[in-house]
């Protein structure tokens, strides 16, 4: 019995590793229906809003917005308290020209976390 | 920590797979002995207390690793929240998924906890009243939750659908052990009897459950067939066909006993243990199911039938002449590197293996792929095509066939990793620092473990009958796998367009699997039905890798 145990989870951890040579990034299924900035948008002015519509209820104060910026440094954005548990929101200031992209991370009401990026460029 | 993300994603559905099956396996215990074992227990005399003991046995050991399991799930998240959001443990032990485990962790405690005293009539309901409040509390970490407007349709479906899944898939280990006591037709038919009872109420949860949520989370004919949410829908369904006609011919058998009493129930017993492989199957299937976006909600990329048609429209011949290493994308990037080093220009990104981003590729790289798909599909129609031959008289030297694997191992070895040694200018020892070339070289090695291994139980080195077991066994593990692995969140077509190839390949893998075990565990005719069918399937696998593309 001892043996056909070994034997079972031996066969298991083997089809594990064949998977594991099959499978690709991470995944979960918090998506993004709308946002502000769009993906590869321009926008015209130094401060925006920065709005994100999901597709499920996100866990607010378990998500997070990064601002990447065109010299490679980064801040985190602070988000608002929203009604809509569907919704992320915040803002950025002090825009300059040039290419940005705006990480987020979310944690959706049944556990999944997500992240994405959206690029985008600021042409005052 | 980015190691650690790097595998989240598979991680999770692994995670969530095993979750579902040792839910399963619990709640399905706890229906088997509260429905079965303990109202029976007065007919079926001692067998009756014996198959409680050895049935709570279990219910212990699938509980303990439902517990390990959702520790493990609620380690991990915690560590990506804590790791990614700069929490502190106890904001993000607070989330809701959070306080979920630790409540399921709980009841599971209590469940573990009540299994070790003997059982009575009472303690069976207390019991089933666990099992139940633990699955309301399971049902916090599905879909239905998180979505947006009215839920309550979507959480009851949920719970009908685990719950059937349950008692049907769940409680087959349990009848198992109750088969495997009783030596007596007329003590079959009663437990048959009753099983059968339960697992048609389940498949009618199962089927209720399952339409609703078809219904809400996929929502049109375009959705079913152009998103991976719809594909992974539409195998579960198929599975479950299978699953119906396993059950059927059992219900045929305890039908039987009631004419003739003397009626074998060997073929129950093994269609029962193949149930559980494809049951398991089904609940990975469905852990993959949770880490996609519902197909409703993919309204852009999804694939038509026009481009699924172009896609499978078999590429003849196969690409059996590789493109020469220098045009792959990275050996490429590499060199514009070199270049661009010498002329002291600012360089392009390179691709950095490992770091989870998709590699470049251009058409070379396809045609790579596609070669190697090509040739691994000869090696497998080879093997469909010999133990085919061994079923002759005069084809006995065809047993040798697991040669087959040590030839497809070092195929692999040569072509997995074009960037790496022995064909890359990344050494061996450097390329260990990759985790995916670690696996690759893995693999290769159990490959070639396993071709010796088998070939050692053809050639009858190994005595052993249970040796046997191990071959049906990982193909079919590797089919279930195979279900189980990347999906393309955001219905990136190319990697749905290569999914869908994987899915018929995964179900020819199972079906294989399974009826090899059915060849070796059964005996006459059906035996002799299943040593057919397998060979078959590894044909069907290897045309289908024959004739795949990826552009």
């Amino acid at each position: 019995m001892k043996e056909n145990i070994q034997k079972f989870v031996l066969s298991f951890l083997i089809s594990l590793l064949m998977s594991s040579v099959l499978t690709g990034g991470a995944e979960a299924h918090a998506l993004i229906k709308s946002s502000e900035p769009v993906i590869n948008g321009v926008v015209h002015d130094s401060k925006i809003a920065v709005f994100l519509h999901f597709n499920s209820r996100i866990d607010q104060s378990r998500s997070k917005l990064v601002l990447y910026k065109p010299d490679s440094t980064n801040i985190t954005l602070p988000i608002q308290p929203e009604n809509r548990p569907e919704i992320i929101s915040s803002f950025a200031k002090d825009l300059t020209a040039g290419n940005y992209r705006l990480r987020w991370q979310v944690l959706s009401v049944d556990g999944h976390i997500t992240r994405g990026d959206i690029p985008f460029s600021v042409k005052p | 920590m980015s190691l650690l993300l790097d595998i989240f994603g598979f991680l999770s559905v692994v995670l969530r797979g095993l979750i579902l099956t040792t839910q399963s396996f619990t709640l399905g215990g706890i229906g088997f002995l509260a429905l079965l074992a303990v109202p029976f227990s007065s007919q079926l005399g001692a067998d009756g207390q014996h198959i409680i003991r050895q049935s709570l046995v279990f219910l212990r050991y699938a509980t303990f690793a439902l517990i390990l399991a959702t520790l493990s799930a609620l380690a991990i998240n915690t560590a990506v929240l804590i790791g990614t959001l700069e929490l502190s443990f106890v904001d993000a032990m607070s989330a809701g998924f959070a306080r979920t485990n630790i409540i399921i962790i709980l009841l599971s405690c209590l469940i573990l906890l009540l299994s070790r005293y003997p059982l009575s009539k009472g303690r069976s309901v207390v019991l089933a009243a666990l099992g139940i409040s633990f699955l309301l509390a399971q049902i916090s970490a599905t879909h239905a939750v998180g979505r947006l407007g009215t839920r309550w349709h979507l959480l009851t479906a949920d719970f009908l659908h685990m719950l059937g899944a349950a008692i049907w898939i769940g409680g087959l280990p349990y009848f198992l052990i109750a088969l495997n006591r009783i030596k007596d037709g007329v003590l079959w038919r009663l437990v048959g009897k009753r099983y059968s009872l339960m697992s048609m109420t389940s498949v009618g949860l199962i089927v209720t459950g399952g339409t609703v949520m078809a219904f809400s989370y996929i929502g049109s004919v375009d959705a079913a067939y152009g998103t991976a949410y719809g594909i992974m829908t539409m195998t579960k369904v198929l599975l479950l066909f299978i699953l119906l006609f396993l059950g059927g011919m059992n219900f045929l058998t305890v039908e039987g006993l009631r004419k003739d009493p003397s009626t074998s129930i060997l073929r129950m017993r093994r269609f029962a243990e193949v149930e559980i492989g494809i049951g398991l199957t089904v609940l990975f299937a469905a852990a993959s199911l949770t880490s996609l976006p519902p197909g409703e909600d993919l309204t852009q990329d999804r694939v038509s039938l026009y481009e699924i048609a172009d896609r499978m429209t078999p590429q003849w011949p196969p690409r059996l002449v590789s493109p020469g290493h220098d045009a792959l994308a990275i050996p490429m990037l590499e060199a514009r590197i070199a270049e661009a080093k010498t002329e002291n220009i600012a360089a392009p990104l390179a691709f950095v293996p490992g770091e989870g981003l998709a590699p470049p590729r251009n058409a070379s790289d396809i045609a790579w792929s596609e070669y190697n798909h090509h040739w691994a599909g000869i090696f497998v129609l080879l093997i469909g095509f010999l133990a085919l031959i061994e079923h002759a008289r005069w084809g006995r030297w065809a047993r040798h066939w697991p040669v087959v694997f040590l030839g497809m191992a070092g195929f692999l070895f040569f072509r997995s990793d074009p960037e790496v040694w022995p064909l890359g200018d990344i050494g061996f020892f450097e390329s260990l620092r990759d985790p995916e070339v670690v696996q690759h070289r893995f693999f290769v090695i159990l490959i070639t473990l396993f071709g010796v291994f088998e070939w050692r139980v053809r050639t009858g080195k190994i005595a052993q009958p249970k040796a046997a077991l191990v071959f049906p066994l990982i193909t079919a593990l590797g089919g279930m796998f195979m279900l189980t692995h990347s999906h393309a969140i955001a219905n990136l077509k190319d990697q749905l367009l290569i999914e869908m190839s994987h899915v018929p390949l995964a179900l020819s893998g199972i079906i294989a699997g399974w009826a090899r075990w059915l060849e070796i565990r059964l005996d006459g005719r059906a035996s002799r039905i299943a040593s057919w069918v397998w060979p078959i399937g590894f044909i069907l696998v290897g045309l289908i890798l024959l004739i795949y593309r990826e552009a």
